[in-house]
C-alpha cells in the first residue's frame, strides 16, 4: 500500500488549518507559510477553493480588515478538528515508526 | 481588463461577491507562472461545479485525491478527441492519404498516431467503466441528482444524431434550404453550406463540453448523500486508484499522438507544401490554419492531461 492511501498529509484543508494554528494569516501568508513548512506549493485556486470550504463548514473565519488582504483565523470547531486530525496522524506516525524499529 | 481581473471573472458571481476582492489581491502577489493560471482556472471550474459545497468535515477530509486527476484527464481526452476528429476531417479525401501508402516515414507517423489512439481509447474505457457503473448505480438511487446529470450526454448525443439526419436529408435532396447545395466541391462551397456544417461542429463541441461537465459533476458528487460517508469513500478509493493509473496511460498516449501529429504534419508539409497553402481545410479555410487549430487543440488538451497527472503524482510524493 502506498503512503498516499492514508490521505490527510497533503490535503490543502489540513495544511491551511495547520498554518493558522499559530495565529491569523491572509492568503499569501498561508501560501508562504505552507511552502516553508512542508515544501508544498498551493496554487491560488486550490488555496481559495479549500478556504471557501473551510469557512463554509465553520472551521475558520475571516477577520474584519481595512486591507484587501483579508486574514483568517481558526474557530473553536477548527481547533478541535485540527487537534483530532493531528492526534490521529501522530498516533499513526508513532505506531509506524515503532513497528519499523522492531522489524 | 488585466489577466488577474479576467481570472477572477471566471468565478461565479456569488463566489466573487464574497472572495473576489481578496482573491484578486492574492493574485497580485502570487501569480507567477502559467501553472498558477491553470490552477486558478481549475479553481473557477470547481467553484462553478459546486465543489465547495462539500461542507462536511469527514467528507472533505476523505475526498479522494485521485479524483481530480481523473476528471482533468477525462476532460482533456474529450478535448483531444475533438482535435483528433478535426484532423481526420482535414485528411478526408486529401492528397495526404496517398502519401500514407507510398511514403514509409509518413506511414510510420500515421500508424503511431493510430496505435496511440487505440491505447488511449482502451485506457479510457478500462478506467471509466468501473466509475460509470458506480455513477449509473447511484443515478437510480432515490433523490439523487446524478440521473439528471446523465441525461445531458444522452440529450447531446440525440441532438447530434438529429443534426446528422438533417445534414443527410440536405445531402440527399429530401430537404431544401436557400443558399445550401446538396453536394459541394472545393470550388463550389457556398456560405450556406459552411454555416450548416459549422453548426454541426458547434453542436458537437457544445455537446462534448456539456457532457464532460455533467460527467465531471456526477463523479464529483459520488461521495455525497450517502451514509456512512467513510464507507462510500472507501469503496470508491479502489476504483479511483485503478482509474488514476489508466489516466496516466491516457495522458502519455495523448502526448505520443501529439508528437506523431507534429511529425506527420511536418513530413507531409515537406512533400506537399502546396496542399498546406491551399484552401482545403475544414469548411474550406486554409489548410495551414485548419492544421494549426487542430494541433493547438491537441497540444492544450495534452498539456491539461499532463498537468492533471503531474498534480496527482506530486500529491502522492508529498503524502
Amino acid at each position: 500500500m502506498n503512503l498516499s492511501d492514508f490521505g490527510h498529509f497533503s490535503d490543502p484543508s489540513l495544511l491551511i488549518l495547520s498554518s493558522l494554528a499559530d495565529g491569523p494569516k491572509h492568503g499569501y501568508g498561508m501560501m508562504v507559510d505552507i511552502e516553508s513548512m512542508t515544501g508544498v506549493h498551493l496554487g491560488p485556486g486550490t488555496l481559495y477553493g479549500a478556504l471557501a470550504r473551510l469557512e463554509k463548514s465553520g472551521l475558520i473565519q475571516a477577520i474584519p480588515s481595512q486591507d484587501r488582504r483579508r486574514p483568517y483565523q481558526l474557530t473553536a470547531a477548527g481547533i478541535k478538528a485540527l487537534r483530532e486530525q493531528l492526534s490521529q496522524l501522530e498516533k499513526l506516525a508513532s505506531t509506524g515508526l515503532k513497528r519499523l524499529a522492531q522489524a | 481588463m488585466n489577466v488577474r481581473a479576467f481570472l477572477v471573472r471566471l468565478y461565479p458571481p456569488a463566489w466573487r461577491s464574497r472572495y473576489g476582492d481578496e482573491f484578486e489581491a492574492l493574485l497580485e502577489e502570487c501569480l507567477h507562472s502559467p501553472l498558477d493560471v491553470v490552477d486558478v482556472a481549475l479553481g473557477a471550474l470547481d467553484a462553478h461545479l459546486g465543489f465547495f459545497n462539500e461542507t462536511n468535515w469527514r467528507l472533505w477530509n476523505m475526498v479522494n485525491k485521485h479524483r481530480t486527476t481523473i476528471l482533468i484527464v477525462f476532460a482533456a481526452y474529450i478535448a483531444f478527441v475533438v482535435g483528433g476528429l478535426s484532423l481526420v476531417g482535414l485528411l478526408d479525401d486529401s492528397p495526404a492519404l496517398k502519401l500514407m501508402k507510398t511514403n514509409a516515414a509518413i506511414s510510420a507517423a500515421w500508424t503511431t498516431i493510430q496505435v496511440a489512439s487505440v491505447i488511449a481509447l482502451l485506457a479510457v474505457i478500462a478506467g471509466g467503466t468501473p466509475l460509470a457503473v458506480v455513477v449509473i448505480r447511484r443515478a437510480f438511487m432515490p433523490s439523487h441528482s446524478t440521473l439528471r446529470m446523465l441525461l445531458v450526454p444522452a440529450t447531446a448525443f440525440l441532438v447530434l444524431v438529429l443534426y446528422g439526419v438533417f445534414l443527410a436529408s440536405l445531402g440527399k435532396g429530401w430537404l431544401h434550404l436557400p443558399g445550401v447545395l446538396p453536394t459541394v466541391s472545393p470550388e463550389k462551397f457556398p456560405i450556406g453550406n459552411k454555416l450548416v456544417l459549422g453548426g454541426f461542429m458547434l453542436v458537437f463541441i457544445l455537446g462534448a463540453i456539456a457532457s464532460t461537465a455533467a460527467v465531471w459533476k456526477s463523479i464529483a458528487s459520488l461521495e455525497e448523500g450517502t451514509a456512512p460517508i467513510s464507507a462510500a469513500t472507501a469503496n470508491l478509493s479502489g476504483v479511483y486508484r485503478h482509474a488514476f493509473i489508466l489516466a496516466v496511460i491516457t495522458s502519455l498516449a495523448m502526448l505520443v499522438m501529439l508528437i506523431g501529429t507534429l511529425v506527420f504534419g511536418s513530413l507531409v508539409h515537406s512533400v506537399l507544401p502546396e496542399w498546406f497553402s491551399s484552401n482545403l481545410g475544414l469548411l474550406m479555410i486554409k489548410t495551414n490554419l485548419s492544421y494549426n487549430i487542430t494541433v493547438t487543440i491537441m497540444a492544450m488538451a495534452t498539456l491539461a492531461g499532463l498537468f492533471g497527472v503531474i498534480r496527482g503524482f506530486s500529491v502522492k510524493k508529498t503524502a
